[in-house]
């Protein structure tokens, strides 16, 4: 999307959130060899600081630091997405139509956000959220100091005040590997389709956006993930 | 003492007679928290937030050689949320900033470390658009 749209033009700065090993996360970008910039945010800061609840995400910024968009769900095309499980193709190009069109119309462009709507949308956090952010990086630290218990206690504790934060969920479900966040992952999101109108994302709202929703492929309940499923996640 | 703020952990000396509170040492608060003890009271970046008087003698206290502060005290008035584990105290945002902050809707600064091992502050782009773009290996 940068090379095409044009480096000169503007700054792209993609940001992993991954408390995970650093030389692990280096290679998903090596890989990549992108020519934008590159930084691994491993006690999840930018989500902090912008209210972002899962990934990807992404904030247009003008030139005088202003946020003009903010959304989830920013897949920059049909991507094919791992969850420690498989490939599931998912995201279309909306959002990158709509960064080419801001790109080129700055404050012109349809998809900048009126003063009105970006009070609505920029929403302070309340109480619980606030704890659960606190108890979030508290569940980072001991990740990363090795002291799996107190990460395990402090990951369920932020989960439980802040239901809705995938990151809090996917994060510190990675904690006890990709396969077991995997279907906890397809669980959680078939539960919520079950008996809630919520997403795995916010809708951004752009023309062409499809497949918000996230659904398990076919192919995958094979029974050695059954039974892979029945005991990591202790089910009946 | 480990204390989580902004990203960042600082490890501080803990004051021996009352560790059910958080006390830092007044030299240590920018460092630890980025809050800075001035005449006009304590202060982030800009902004200052005068301290009660009834509350002064309570909070600003010498222990030990040292002069303290009882932060979780001022965190608990402006809203700032923390949890801690032993010696290892986590601090929440601080909501004035975050709303301050998003009523203007000013994209938040920040300074991270590029993989080439350069600093990045999101300040060095103005003039520039950004598009800001999380992800995960996971």
């Amino acid at each position: 999307m940068y090379e095409s749209i044009g480096q000169d033009r503007f700054e792209l700065i993609s940001v992993a959130q991954d408390s995970g090993d650093p030389k692990a996360v280096g290679r998903w970008f090596d890989r990549a060899s992108p020519t934008f910039r590159c930084v691994i945010d491993p006690t999840h800061q930018i989500s902090s600081l912008f209210g972002w609840v899962n990934v990807p995400s992404a904030a247009w910024i003008d030139e005088d630091g202003t946020i003009v968009r903010s959304n989830e769900g920013t897949y920059p095309g049909e991507s094919t997405v791992g969850f420690g499980l498989g490939k599931v193709r998912f995201g279309d190009d909306s959002f990158a139509r709509a960064t080419r069109d801001w790109i080129e119309r700055g404050a012109d462009s349809e998809y900048v956000w009126s003063s009105a709507e970006l009070a609505g949308r920029l929403k302070p956090v309340d109480e619980d959220a606030r704890r659960a952010e606190a108890t979030f990086k508290l569940a980072l630290h001991f990740e990363a100091v090795g002291d799996s218990e107190r990460a395990l206690k402090h990951f369920a504790a932020a989960q439980r005040l802040a239901p809705d934060n995938w990151l809090y969920h996917r994060q510190g479900w990675t904690h006890r590997g990709a396969l077991y966040a995997g279907l906890k992952v397809l669980r959680r999101t078939s539960h919520l389709r079950k008996t809630t109108d919520k997403s795995f994302y916010d809708p951004t709202g752009l023309p062409g956006e499809k497949h918000r929703r996230f659904t398990e492929p076919e192919w995958l309940w094979t029974p050695a993930v059954r039974r892979i499923k029945q005991l990591l996640l202790r089910e009946a | 003492m480990i204390i989580l703020a902004n990203g960042k952990m600082t490890k501080v000396a803990q004051r021996t007679d009352d560790t059910e509170r958080l006390w830092v040492r007044v030299v240590d608060l920018p460092g630890a928290t980025g809050w800075q003890m001035k005449p006009q009271g304590m202060c982030l970046g800009e902004m200052c937030v005068p301290l009660p008087d009834d509350r002064v003698e309570e909070w600003i206290a010498d222990a030990e050689d040292w002069v303290w502060m009882c932060y979780s005290g001022f965190a608990d008035m402006i809203g700032q949320k923390y949890v801690r584990d032993g010696d290892v105290w986590s601090l929440g945002s601080v909501p004035e900033v975050r709303r301050s902050g998003l009523e203007a809707a000013i994209a938040p600064d920040f300074e991270l470390t590029e993989r080439n091992g350069e600093r990045l502050r999101l300040s060095d782009f103005r003039g520039r658009k950004v598009v800001l773009f999380t992800w995960a290996s996971w």
